[in-house]
């Protein structure tokens, strides 16, 4: 799921592949503003077949948390 | 799709949304330069024009929308657009250094009101031009229906990164992304996908809400005269027409210091500025018109959150609707978090096409062609200094964006980051029929009031930021 989550948010940001690490803050290391991460969040619905809320996934500030929320809503 | 244009075979793709509302806009103006955009991008240095024109004509042929033409096929009168191979050209020279800097603006706002001949000829014009107090650079005026501001932001990088490539011995600038591939994944998603069934969940949940109500800049009497004349009391959509779409522009810069004020709150609080703005317009509405709780104002996206839509050029920029209900009783803080709230549901939704939007919000509460419930149109701007080619840092430099005398839209804001210094800068354009300078003054003013105050005060509620101010 990592890996998946990984090649969305490389559709997002001009970074090599090894700098989208567990750890990596999606605003401050990304260069994520609130629209990307809001559509981000859109294509993530479509590819991981979950339903998500804004107001919650807009908590998740690294890759891993976000992974984590993706997890719990399958 | 390939059609015959002047006799030569040309891939043709369709139109999308963002650039059929540019259309729509023309099609009402009784003049063509509504749709023009004109910028001047100039730097406090010598600049190599032999070198300029190289990395102009290398950016060119890296940006396709630098290059669209639009066709309107004979038979069935349905637009088409495609682009042209890249060739070579040779940008004229300018020098106005000579006059006032004022002069040098007014002859540029003149080329500005050129028209475009929209279906059958280049869509772009670029020369190179020496400005007053040692400022150099080029000029670009193109049309809107082939470039939004963000793409004109991009174009602009692009040209100065391969310039200091070519000067200086720079790494050489990425690729652009192709504009052509934007545009095939707006068809697939008008053809029908799960997106796109998600959008359109949502957006009918919006419209299944009770009729929002139309709030205007200068208070409720726009909307009175309008329930008068229309003999419905009832009346809640509003109608801003203009004869014309004569226009202008008025600009105030907040200063550094306060505009640090606003961003670090953002900051800390952890809100998007757009949204501090937001909530300041909002408010300023809502004590206009008799503390009115249910606010709207046409909240335009750029639509350039891949990497494939923030290299491509081109027209992406959606509008719709974002409205929100904000009680008295709410603090700043919980206004914040609905305004938040609602531009974040409004981003998520944002593929759906505003020709769509308007057109089901219409046929929903049944307005008036043109009507509608929001009196201005907003904007933010993020982009900085960061942009630019590193080299050039430290030397000034001035981005101008230039009057065709028509304006598009009836009453909008774009708040946008100062190249030079990060301030914010307030760029009103209204139509000369609907708002005037007074009454923009009047908004801005009792804006900034309210910006602050809520920064100051982030548990006041509304009401008493209203009364505040």
């Amino acid at each position: 799921m990592f890996e998946q989550l990984k090649e969305l948010i490389l559709n997002y940001v001009e970074a090599e592949d090894d700098e989208i690490v567990p750890d990596a803050r999606f605003s401050d290391d990304l260069g994520f503003n609130s629209y990307d991460f809001m559509c981000m969040l859109g294509d993530a619905e479509d590819e991981f077949g979950v339903e998500i809320d804004e107001a919650e996934a807009g908590k998740c500030k690294t890759v891993e948390e976000l992974l984590e929320y993706l997890e719990e809503q399958k | 799709m390939e059609k015959i244009v002047g006799g030569i075979k040309r891939d043709c793709y369709p139109i999308t949304e963002a650039e059929l509302l540019h259309l729509y806009t023309m099609s009402f103006s009784p003049t063509q330069e509504i749709v023009n955009l004109g910028t001047g991008r100039y730097l406090q240095m010598p600049i190599n024009n032999s070198v300029l024109r190289e990395a102009l004509n290398r950016a060119v042929s890296r940006c396709e929308s630098m290059r669209l033409r639009l066709w309107k096929e004979p038979e069935t009168g349905q637009i088409w657009q495609y682009v042209m191979p890249y060739e070579n050209q040779h940008f004229e020279y300018y020098d106005f250094s000579g006059l006032s800097e004022e002069k040098a603006h007014k002859i540029l706002d003149g080329w500005t009101s050129q028209p475009f001949d929209t279906f059958g000829g280049p869509l772009s014009r670029i020369v190179l031009v020496s400005m007053p107090n040692g400022y150099n650079g080029y000029y670009m005026n193109v049309h809107h229906a082939t470039m939004d501001a963000a793409a004109i932001i991009t174009f602009n990088r692009d040209v100065m990164d391969i310039y200091c490539s070519l000067m200086y011995d720079l790494p050489y600038p990425k690729p652009m992304t192709s504009y052509i591939e934007s545009v095939k994944k707006d068809m697939e998603y008008m053809a029908g996908c799960k997106k796109k069934d998600a959008d359109e969940k949502y957006w009918a949940e919006q419209f299944a809400r009770p009729e929002p109500i139309y709030t205007d800049f200068t208070g409720p009497g726009r909307l009175q005269t309008q329930r008068r004349e229309s003999n419905d009391p009832n009346l809640r959509a509003g109608l801003l027409l203009s004869r014309d779409a004569a226009g202008s522009t008025v600009t105030y810069d907040l200063d550094v210091e306060s505009t640090k004020k606003l961003v670090d709150f953002c900051a800390e609080r952890g809100y998007p500025v757009s949204v501090l703005l937001l909530h300041g317009l909002r408010t300023v509405l809502s004590k206009f018109n008799n503390a009115e709780t249910d606010v709207c104002i046409k909240d335009f996206v750029a639509r350039r959150s891949t990497v494939l839509a923030k290299k491509c050029g081109g027209v992406r920029m959606h509008c719709m609707t974002l409205r929100t209900i904000v009680e008295p009783e709410n603090t700043v803080l919980e206004s914040l978090d609905i305004i938040d709230k609602a531009q974040n549901e409004l981003f998520k939704h944002s593929e759906y096409g505003p020709m769509t939007f308007y057109k089901t919000q219409r046929e929903t509460y049944g307005y008036a062609p043109r009507g509608g419930y929001e009196s201005i149109g907003f904007t933010y701007q993020p982009a900085t200094l960061k942009s630019i080619a590193p080299y050039l840092k430290g030397i000034p430099y001035k981005n101008f964006w230039y009057s065709s005398g028509k304006q598009p839209q009836a009453f909008y804001l774009t708040a946008m980051h100062r190249p030079n210094d990060g301030g914010l800068t307030f760029h009103f354009g209204y139509q000369s029929d609907v708002a005037t300078p007074q009454e923009i003054e009047f908004l801005y003013y009792y804006l900034g009031r309210v910006l602050f105050r809520s920064i100051e005060n982030p548990g006041a509620t509304v009401q008493e930021i209203m009364d505040m101010v």
